[in-house]
């Protein structure tokens, strides 16, 4: 088996084994109603990765996400609330607006990083501040609920055992697969990440390509506010917490390479479901959960020394 | 005169003018009671601020300080009864080697030090849920009050943080300008590869870098506990990023090379003259996040040496 | 079909290219050869584009055009095929062959992938390769990206109007002789297609492949030669050759060195990469010269000596021992200096004054306890100011703002104040004006007089012949030849060229 291969498929062996050790130890790991949690758990977590998973790919990285998630969270309710309250009327209209305000949001993190030619860990790490600041001057530090039995389906109603929010995650995983494998912009981010100077000579608009996929990674990022807002029936300036390690965190532990370039979509999923089962798994054999945090930072670390190819890396700052 | 000359000028120049302005809006500022009782405060803050000095002079990073301090917060207050005096030590040193097992694994392993130093930050926030039972835990009053009371009672009106930071200031300096550490991390910081090609061990003092960040953000966290007596795994979030922007801001670029400890003092100041007068008007710490996030991004585009990166990943 | 008209380049202190005529017909193979430094790499960056003339008239196709972008020269119809190859090894083949033009296959918004396969297939049978377009370019061997990289830019055929010109840059560095055959083959298959200009050092496939052959020499064309009029040697003779002045490389300091102190011996070393089997001796005052082409492996031999790369075999001895560690760290402790190439990256650290760098090698003697002697370090630095008389303001000067000559002093005197006795120099005058380059010149035979046993990559033949005690010929990573260069017995510019192609 060659080294591309296995680390190919290292992430799924892990998967997998992760899976057999926590239903060895305890069965009821194993059971519909736990892959239920455990899909509630990881809608949010996935969308995020998804979308900071194109940045990735083009070897840059957004931090922006807690932020952006709070903030988006927080607008989606109130605009729910001012419009009536449910999405089975007029309120529908807040979910367009708030996924469009995430592409919003998403295209201002990459014009920062490109216009003012800023590192993107560092520009997008500040937007996710200035998020955070912003959902709680809107919220004044308080909640804001929703009790929409409407929208909240998409936690409560169960479809095979699962509820609606997994499959509106898959869903967008599909879309996103989409857009990474048959268009354009999704094949450029590949060049981009592969060799963003061949690129460039080859007429690919690399600044162009950079914005957009911000842009699109903040449209996932409200995708996982609405998630998250469904999940927990309301929001405030801390809903996109912790969102940032985990789904970075993921990205790394399914494949995708820091350096870019390599890995996708598939990937993400992958890490995702790696670090909820570690979550859902240590509960379930009740380990307490604050070990997970150290767990995944070490996770990290392996991760990334594992992808990186280092003879091609001539300094690391 | 032109920008570039102007640059190296412009964090105090800054701090002047905010100065002014601020006492023009709020005349009690000027103060003198109220501005010692305002640096004070700041002390834990400027401590983090200059280790993450140390991480941005090399042009590298550190996203750990801020956990590293809130595992220091319940490492002191869950040990004070034991170790007694010696807890301080032990921190410093636990910060010191968290701090150079990030360098660590950015040299050896080549890993990017904005993800090592998140990683090894989520595995010190782990320490720090798993010492506390995931709650607030107190120091004994008694026992804090002797050992460590002295850190922040007042001789003749001035607090004792502020001496204590002055002396870190000095010692920071002093490694910075005046020893073989300092000089090795600024040709790091400066030119990396021709400090590799002048024999010098890069992945050493990188290394040493990135503990003697961790050391001060221990030492950080160990001052703020000592203030609240006690701690807790969340108590020092919301420190990073006004440190980050206090070393920014001071004149420090993200590439590294320039700057230095006392632009960082500088830098802070500016952060907490700009913090009083949110204050002043009514703008309470978390929103405070939203302003320092812009100021933050301008700081960064304002010093940061583009001739040093040539694609901005 | 392509024409250049008295094309000029100037470069601070440098006359790259002067008044350079140039020609393509169609259907036409064009070599182009000159030594390093000839003006060849500028002229083909004016070519594609990555440089603007500073005067003169580019014709294509009759018309007058300029260019202010590579991407500006591949809508004219001008492509170039990379010595380091272009392709983005992450994509597929036919990815890369469309990179930038995959909007003809979009259908409303997606990537209609069987169509972009069926057109790199096209493609890919110009160049005669037959494999799955969808393949990851990683997986492919040199030769197939190099056929890639055509077919990518035969691409242009069916995008722009006009007849093609494809710059080849050392197509055949990475080739085996079957290879290059095969190469060739198809090159001049393609003709019927577009015009080639062929760029390379190895003369035998230049004369095999081209029609007429342009030769350069200190930015201008020296010469043009058509097929079959030409020799080896004749192209040879007028790439070199040319008056030098002896006392230009203080040829009258050149003396004998001291035969019983050897100072480094390599013992077949071979390095990862190409370099093979390289042994030779270096004394006390002598000046050991690497002389090759580009790529050749010259500098992986000189980082080799100091640490900066370790040997897959073979051994580096420094007087008479092995290190305790390959490192640059073990090797300069020993008393090896390295004065890289690339000054302003790898020699001076900018940002860092004069005497700041000057002690960055040697901290342990001007330190105690770890603590700075800065009164000591600045009385070092004013002592070798004076001595090279570097032009500085003081010791206190940003090393970053002094000009290309002072910055190389400052190197220099780095290691010759630690007491380095082992000098490596790759391409020290690089760059420098002619009055630095005397100065640096100078240098050589005051550290030979000081017994200081001297590793040097030259910029020229002439200054490798009139510095060296000692010419190793060094060609695809091995040594071809040596030569003594005592009273009479030194080679022409011509026999090492010779032995180089």
């Amino acid at each position: 088996m060659t080294r591309e291969n296995l680390l190919k498929w290292a992430p799924v062996l892990v998967l997998i084994a992760l899976v057999l050790f926590f239903s060895a130890i305890n069965p009821n790991f194993l059971s519909l109603r736990n892959f239920a949690r455990l899909s509630i758990a990881a809608s949010p977590a996935l969308m995020v990765a998804v979308g900071v998973t194109f940045i990735i790919v083009m070897g840059s990285i957004d931090l922006s996400m807690e932020g952006a998630v709070s903030a988006l969270a927080v607008i989606f309710c109130y605009m729910l609330v001012w419009l009536g309250g449910s999405v089975a009327g007029l309120g529908l209209l807040a979910v367009p607006a708030t996924l469009l305000l995430g592409l919003g949001v998403g295209a201002i993190n990459g014009l920062i990083h490109v216009r003012l030619r800023i590192p993107s860990f560092m520009s997008s790490l500040a937007m996710g501040f200035v998020g955070t600041g912003a959902a709680v001057l809107m919220t004044g530090g308080n909640i804001v609920k929703i009790d929409d039995e409407v929208f909240r389906a998409l936690l409560t109603y169960r479809m095979l055992g699962f509820p609606l929010m997994a499959y509106v995650a898959l869903g967008f995983l599909l879309l996103a697969w989409v857009i990474q494998s048959y268009t354009r912009l999704g094949r450029n981010f590949y060049a981009v990440g592969g060799g963003e100077d061949l690129a460039h000579a080859s007429g690919v608009n690399v600044k162009r390509v950079r914005v957009l996929g911000f842009a699109l990674a903040g449209f996932f990022f409200a995708v996982a506010g609405l998630l998250q807002v469904a999940k927990l029936g309301q929001a405030e300036s801390v809903t996109g917490s912790n969102l940032m390690f985990i789904s970075i965190t993921s990205v790394v532990v399914g494949g995708v390479a820091l350096w870019g370039g390599i890995g996708g979509v598939w990937n993400a999923l992958v890490g995702v479901l790696i670090v909820s089962v570690i979550n859902n798994g240590m509960i379930v054999i009740g380990i307490p959960d604050f070990i997970q945090d150290g767990l995944l930072g070490v996770l990290v670390i392996i991760a990334v020394i594992l992808s990186t190819d280092r003879r091609s890396v001539a300094f690391v700052k | 005169m032109n920008l570039e000359r102007l640059k190296p000028h412009l964090p105090w120049i800054t701090l002047a003018l905010l100065v002014v302005i601020v006492s023009l809006i709020d005349p009690n500022f000027l103060n003198p009671a109220s501005m010692l009782s305002l640096a004070a405060d700041i002390v834990p803050l400027f401590i983090m601020a200059l280790g993450i000095t140390f991480a941005i002079y090399i042009g590298g990073i550190d996203l750990s300080a801020q956990s590293m301090a809130n595992m220091v917060t319940v490492v002191a207050t869950v040990l004070l009864t034991s170790m007694g005096a010696w807890v301080a030590v032990f921190c410093v040193l636990l910060g010191g080697l968290f701090g150079a097992f990030s360098g660590f694994v950015t040299t050896r392993f080549y890993v990017p030090s904005f993800i090592s130093t998140l990683a090894v930050g989520g595995v010190a926030f782990s320490v720090a849920q798993w010492l506390s039972g995931q709650r607030s835990v107190s120091m004994n009053a008694a026992e804090r009050d002797a050992l460590f009371g002295w850190m922040i009672s007042k001789t003749a009106g001035v607090p004792h943080e502020l001496m204590i930071a002055a002396v870190l200031l000095l010692v920071c300096w002093f490694i910075e300008r005046r020893t073989v550490v300092g000089r090795n991390l600024k040709a790091i910081g400066a030119g990396e590869l021709a400090a590799v090609a002048s024999g010098i061990s890069v992945a050493r003092y990188k290394t040493i870098a990135f503990a003697l960040s961790g050391a001060l953000a221990a030492l950080a966290g160990l001052l703020f506990a000592v203030k609240l007596s006690g701690g807790a795994p969340s108590v020092a979030n919301g420190f990073l990023l006004p440190a980050i922007v206090a070393v920014l801001v001071g004149g420090t670029p993200l590439t590294g090379g320039v700057g230095g400890v006392v632009n960082t003092m500088i830098g802070t100041l500016i952060v907490a003259v700009i913090r009083a007068s949110m204050l002043y008007l009514e703008i309470n710490a978390t929103q405070q996040q939203m302003f320092f996030g812009l100021i933050l991004i301008a700081a960064i585009a304002l010093t940061i040496d583009r001739a040093k990166l040539k694609i901005v990943k | 079909m392509y024409e250049m008209q008295k094309i000029e380049k100037r470069f601070p202190g440098v006359h790259a290219l002067k008044a350079v005529d140039f020609q393509v017909k169609r259907g036409e193979i064009v070599g182009l050869v000159g030594e390093n430094g000839a003006g060849k790499s500028t002229l083909m960056k004016v070519i594609y584009g990555a440089y603007a003339p500073d005067d003169g008239k580019i014709l294509k196709d009759g018309r007058q055009v300029r260019f202010d972008s590579p991407i500006a020269a591949l809508k004219a119809g001008i492509g170039m095929v990379f010595q380091e190859q272009s392709l983005i090894l992450n994509l597929s083949v036919m990815e890369n062959i469309f990179l930038g033009n995959e909007a003809q296959f979009s259908r409303a918004g997606l990537i209609d992938w069987r169509a972009m396969a069926d057109a790199a297939r096209q493609q890919l049978k110009k160049v005669k390769l037959d494999i799955d377009p969808a393949r990851k370019t990683s997986s492919l061997s040199f030769a197939q990206r190099q056929l890639v990289e055509l077919a990518k830019v035969l691409t242009l055929e069916e995008r722009v109007e006009g007849d093609l010109v494809i710059l080849l840059d050392e197509p055949t560095s990475v080739l085996s002789r079957e290879e290059v055959e095969l190469l060739f083959g198809i090159i001049r298959e393609l003709t019927k297609r577009a015009s080639f200009i062929f760029v390379s050092h190895r003369m035998d496939e230049v004369l095999s492949i081209s029609d007429r052959i342009y030769v350069m020499k200190d930015g201008a064309v020296v010469d043009v030669v058509e097929k079959g009029k030409a020799s080896i040697e004749d192209i040879q003779h007028k790439m070199v050759g040319r008056a030098v002045d002896k006392e230009y490389y203080r040829e009258r300091r050149r003396k004998p060195y001291d035969h019983s102190k050897v100072l480094v011996e390599l013992d077949s070393v071979s390095l990862p990469g190409r370099v093979r089997d390289i042994s030779f001796k270096l004394h006390a005052g002598e000046v050991l010269c690497l002389v090759g082409a580009e790529g050749s492996g010259r500098e992986g031999i000189i980082r080799a000596i100091y640490g900066m790369i370790t040997p897959t075999s073979g051994s580096v001895k420094i007087r008479d021992r092995h290190l305790p560690q390959v490192s640059p760290r073990a090797a300069a402790g020993a008393g090896v200096g390295y004065v890289p190439r690339e000054r302003k990256v790898e020699g001076i650290v900018s940002g860092m004054s004069v005497f700041e760098n000057m002690t960055l090698s040697q901290q342990s003697r001007f330190s105690k306890g770890g603590i700075l002697n800065l009164a000591a370090e600045r009385a070092l630095a004013r002592d070798w100011i004076g001595k090279l008389s570097i032009k500085a303001s003081s010791e206190l000067a940003d090393c970053g703002n002094l000009s290309g000559g002072n910055q190389q002093k400052v190197v220099l005197s780095k290691w010759r104040s630690g007491g380095s006795d082992i000098m490596l120099l790759d391409h020290p005058t690089r760059g420098l004006d002619i009055g630095a380059k005397e100065d640096v010149y100078e240098m050589v035979r005051d550290m030979c007089d000081d017994g200081v046993g001297i590793v040097l990559v030259a910029d020229t033949f002439e200054e490798a012949i009139g510095l060296a005690h000692t010419i190793i010929v060094v060609k695809d990573g091995r040594m071809r030849k040596r030569f003594d260069c005592g009273e009479g017995t030194a080679p022409t510019p011509y026999e090492l060229l010779h032995h180089m192609a």
